[in-house]
């Protein structure tokens, strides 16, 4: 379906020197550098599969769903997409993606809503039949009828990226990109658009690829994720994979019986763990550990934690998705690792 | 100490306006260009007027008056420009302008500087070049050196006067220009009338007298065809003085009304957002 | 073909929509435009007041060369419009990524999505003037002269938009060139005056370089005077075909190298 091979974006990006005399020099000696976006990224996404997209800010995700979508064109290295390399037969393959950037919208700002879909009719030549079929199914998903009468300068947040992902479905098209589609929504709306999507999904097999910064639309939506990283791809695989390879990180929560036993618990100097290995909060009666399970197994933290105190319950967490990526943001985990 | 302070406030403004201009230097370039192209066109067409005349003066103006009269003309117009109107109609309209009431500076002092370091980069550019351009036309023409300081020095007040009028003529007209809802024509429409009431299109003086006459007690002849006759010495020295008393008189008047109109809209602004 | 005029017609429909929210705009801009005119044509007025002729131009002669440049450049303003916006912000913003995500060809789209109505004010003009200086001149139509005419409007017209097409092209490099389109799109005022009247170094520029001589005064005076035909309106046809070839060649250069914009 997809296929990404050694993907390359460079940019040229003038230097410049602060102030005033650095614009007047900047106007007599221009000079550049060249910023490598993308440095040569490859994967292959099957059809019908939902593929996250993520990494921090400036990592290049944008990038490349702007080369995947025939918006860029690349230094270097090749995209395919349902047999189409996108900048070569671009009308004919757009005609087969949606795409929808959270951060902008495609619909006619002063029209009413319904007046951007008959336009959409038109442009993607979507038979009157289809069409009304289309509506109907977008509507049920995507619950359109309150506002489709209404201008689109009027819609909220949450209705614009309602109503663009709809405009974006119009023409049936077999691979949907999705850069940032809960970008500043409320909770419920969220929830609304991450079920939306699935429906899709599940119902049309559309193939989904999707940026985002939200943990929780990768954890609920995703079916395998691609990591990038200063240009660089740094994970590819299912989530659960990441969670087994970077995962042990393990959270033990103990409640106590007595609330004075806490100061018997000394994990660091009992155990001879440093600030890396373990984290320990508590509060009132219950005191949670967090440690590496490659330094330390459960059963020591366990044995250790009943030989000192009386215990009520026993809380074992898996490993947290969310922690997994803050800490490769931060590079905690190495690339090499992977 | 006042004084001082007044500019420690506002150096800042004048700053961001000169880089912003530097930055936009091609810009600014091509701009200048197209826009110095129609004085070149009409350049030629009154050569070709001259050329096709039995006379020497076409209404009292010699071709070399009429290629001062054109340039010092757009070079006016140019120096006096304000982007007032636009500028606050963008900010009302999202709704930046909020961001002004807040900070400790008056709201109209803050567009001027900032529009003053434009104007200073604009001055280097094409001030010097367009006045010795034009001298040396006149040298060329006339055999003998035309430039009288005097005149000028008198051209570069009544200029500062005239910018200044038209600075707060734009604020005015864009707070106005924003209660009609109207932006875009209301602009084409300002241009269009200021071109033809003050002079640049078509010089007073080829307008009939009782018009003529009119428009001169207008404030939109005060922001052009005042100082270019200053500078082509058509004024004695008496006329002199009261044409620069006029400026200052509607400089005053466009002042108050900006300020009205000011008062008015922060109320209307304020009632509007809560 | 077919499908692109269809499209048109949608979008001319669903901008005329979007337009009557802004009526007293619109109008504003007409009238004013109108205005702008006016005060031209007076001012024409007074120099002829003085003047029998000019290098050879009557005064009827002079408003049929200047009514006639008024034509192109109107229906290149009612058509083409947006190709400004391109220069001025539509590349630097990255909101082209649109045009490049649908299924259409992104130059058409892009022009096609706005209609300028207010240029109904230079039309306007422009036939008045060219009415006006036809009957005052006692011009004899022949029935060669309707289709002539038509082909050099047109064109003429793509003079207009190829020029305007390849400097806003040039956005797709440099982000914004706004300016450099309105640079070479002010030397079309060069066209409302007889070429005689310049300097060879000018002439040549606004015939060979940016050919707006073409647009105007060298296809109206063939109908003035009927003469040098080949050159007036073959020269019109060539310069147009030729530029407006270019320009889409650089247009489809520059989107290889659209580089969109924030992350």
């Amino acid at each position: 379906m997809i296929y990404v091979n050694d993907l390359r974006k460079e940019f040229k990006k003038a230097i410049k020197e602060p102030g005033l005399k650095g614009s007047v020099k900047a106007l007599f000696s221009p000079k550049n550098e060249i910023v490598k976006a993308v440095d040569g990224i490859s994967f292959h996404v099957p059809k019908g599969e939902m593929l996250g997209f993520i990494g921090p800010n400036g990592a290049g995700k944008s990038t490349v769903i702007k080369m995947l979508t025939g918006i860029l064109t690349p230094t270097s290295g090749t995209c395919e997409i349902n047999g189409f390399i996108p900048q070569k037969d671009r009308q004919r393959y757009v005609k087969e993606i949606g795409v929808v950037f959270g951060q902008r919208t495609q619909l006619w700002w002063d029209l009413a809503l319904r007046e951007t879909y008959a336009v959409l009719k038109e442009i993607y030549d979507v038979p009157d039949k289809e069409y009304k079929k289309r509506m109907e199914f977008l509507n049920e998903v995507l619950e359109l009828d309150e506002f489709i009468s209404s201008p689109v300068r009027t819609l909220s947040l949450g209705q614009r990226m309602r109503a663009d992902i709809a405009a974006s479905l119009l023409h049936n098209p077999k691979v949907l990109f999705l850069d940032e589609p809960t970008i500043g929504l409320d909770v419920v709306v969220k929830d609304n658009i991450r079920n939306a999507i699935q429906k899709i999904n599940a119902e049309e097999g559309t193939t989904v690829i999707l940026t985002t910064h939200d943990l929780a639309d990768i954890e609920l939506l995703c079916d395998r994720i691609v990591m990038i990283d200063k240009g660089k791809k740094v994970f590819d695989g299912q989530l659960n994979d990441l969670r087994h390879e970077f995962g042990q990180m393990r959270d033990l929560q103990f409640e106590l019986i007595s609330k004075s036993d806490i100061s018997k618990l000394n994990y660091k100097a009992d155990l001879k763990l440093s600030d890396e290995d373990v984290k320990i909060e508590n509060e009132k009666s219950s005191v949670s550990v967090r440690f590496d399970s490659e330094k330390v197994s459960v059963e020591d933290i366990l044995s250790y934690t009943l030989s000192k105190v009386h215990v009520k319950d026993i809380n074992l967490k898996d490993a947290d998705i969310e922690e997994i990526i803050r800490r490769l943001y931060r590079q905690e985990v190495s690339i090499d690792e992977v | 100490m006042k004084f001082k302070k007044f500019i420690r406030t506002y150096k800042p403004f004048t700053r961001a306006g000169m880089l912003e201009s530097v930055q936009y230097r091609a810009n600014f370039f091509c701009f200048l260009i197209g826009e110095i192209m129609s004085c070149f066109i009409m350049f030629f067409v009154w050569k070709a007027v001259f050329l096709s005349s039995d006379s020497e003066t076409f209404m009292g103006f010699t071709m070399e008056d009429m290629v001062v009269y054109l340039f010092i003309t757009f070079l006016t117009g140019y120096l006096t420009y304000s982007d007032g109107t636009y500028a606050i109609a963008m900010e009302i309209r999202d709704g930046s302008i909020a961001m002004r009431m807040i900070k400790p500076c008056s709201f109209d002092m803050c567009f001027l500087f900032q529009e003053l370091g434009n104007k200073i980069i604009n001055v280097l550019f094409i001030f010097a070049p367009l006045v010795l351009g034009v001298e040396a036309y006149r040298w060329a023409i006339t055999g003998e050196c035309q430039f009288q300081i005097q005149h000028f020095l008198l051209y570069v007040i009544s200029l500062v006067l005239a910018y200044l009028i038209s600075f707060y003529f734009n604020v005015s007209y864009g707070f106005m220009a924003f209660y009609l809802k109207n932006l875009w024509g209301a602009d084409i429409l300002k241009e269009v009338i200021i071109n033809f009431l003050s002079g640049a299109t078509i010089p007073l003086a080829f307008m009939p007298e009782i018009l003529a006459d009119v428009l001169g007690f207008l404030p939109f002849s005060s922001l052009s065809y005042t100082p270019v006759m200053i500078y082509m010495g058509m004024y004695s020295g008496m006329e002199i003085l009261s044409r620069i008393l006029m400026q200052i008189f509607w400089l005053c008047f466009m002042v108050v009304l900006s300020k009205i109109i000011w008062n008015h809209a922060v109320k209307r602004l304020c009632s509007q957002e809560g | 073909m077919r499908r692109m005029l269809r499209l048109h017609r949608i979008f001319v429909a669903q901008y005329m929509k979007n337009l009557m929210e802004y009526k007293v705009d619109f109008l504003t801009g007409a009238i004013s435009f109108l205005l702008g005119q006016a005060v031209q044509i007076l001012f024409l007025g007074i120099i002829f007041s003085q003047i029998p002729d000019l290098v050879g131009w009557d005064f009827n002669e002079i408003l049929f060369i200047y009514g006639f440049s008024l034509i192109p450049k109107g229906l290149d303003h009612l058509f083409f419009d947006n190709l400004w916006s391109v220069g001025y912000f539509i590349v630097r913003k990255g909101d082209f990524d649109k045009y490049l995500t649908r299924p259409i060809n992104s130059l058409f789209y892009v022009i096609a999505e706005k209609f300028c109505v207010d240029a109904f004010g230079e039309l306007a003009i422009g036939l008045i003037l060219i009415t006006y200086s036809v009957i005052q001149l006692k011009l004899t139509i022949t029935w060669y002269m309707i289709p002539l005419f038509i082909i050099s409007v047109v064109f003429a017209t793509l003079i207009y938009t190829a020029i305007k097409i390849a400097t806003s092209a040039i956005s797709f490099w440099t982000k914004a060139s706004g300016h450099i389109t309105h640079m070479f799109y002010m030397t079309n005022d060069f066209s409302k005056y007889p070429t005689t009247i310049y300097n060879k170094f000018v002439k040549n520029i606004i015939t060979y370089v940016i050919p707006f001589a073409f647009t105007a005064y060298y296809p109206a005076s063939f109908f003035l005077t009927g003469e040098n035909p080949l050159f007036c309106i073959g020269g019109t046809v060539l310069a147009s075909t030729i530029l407006f070839a270019v320009s889409v060649l650089i247009w489809n250069r520059g989107i290889k190298a659209y580089e969109s914009a924030g992350s």
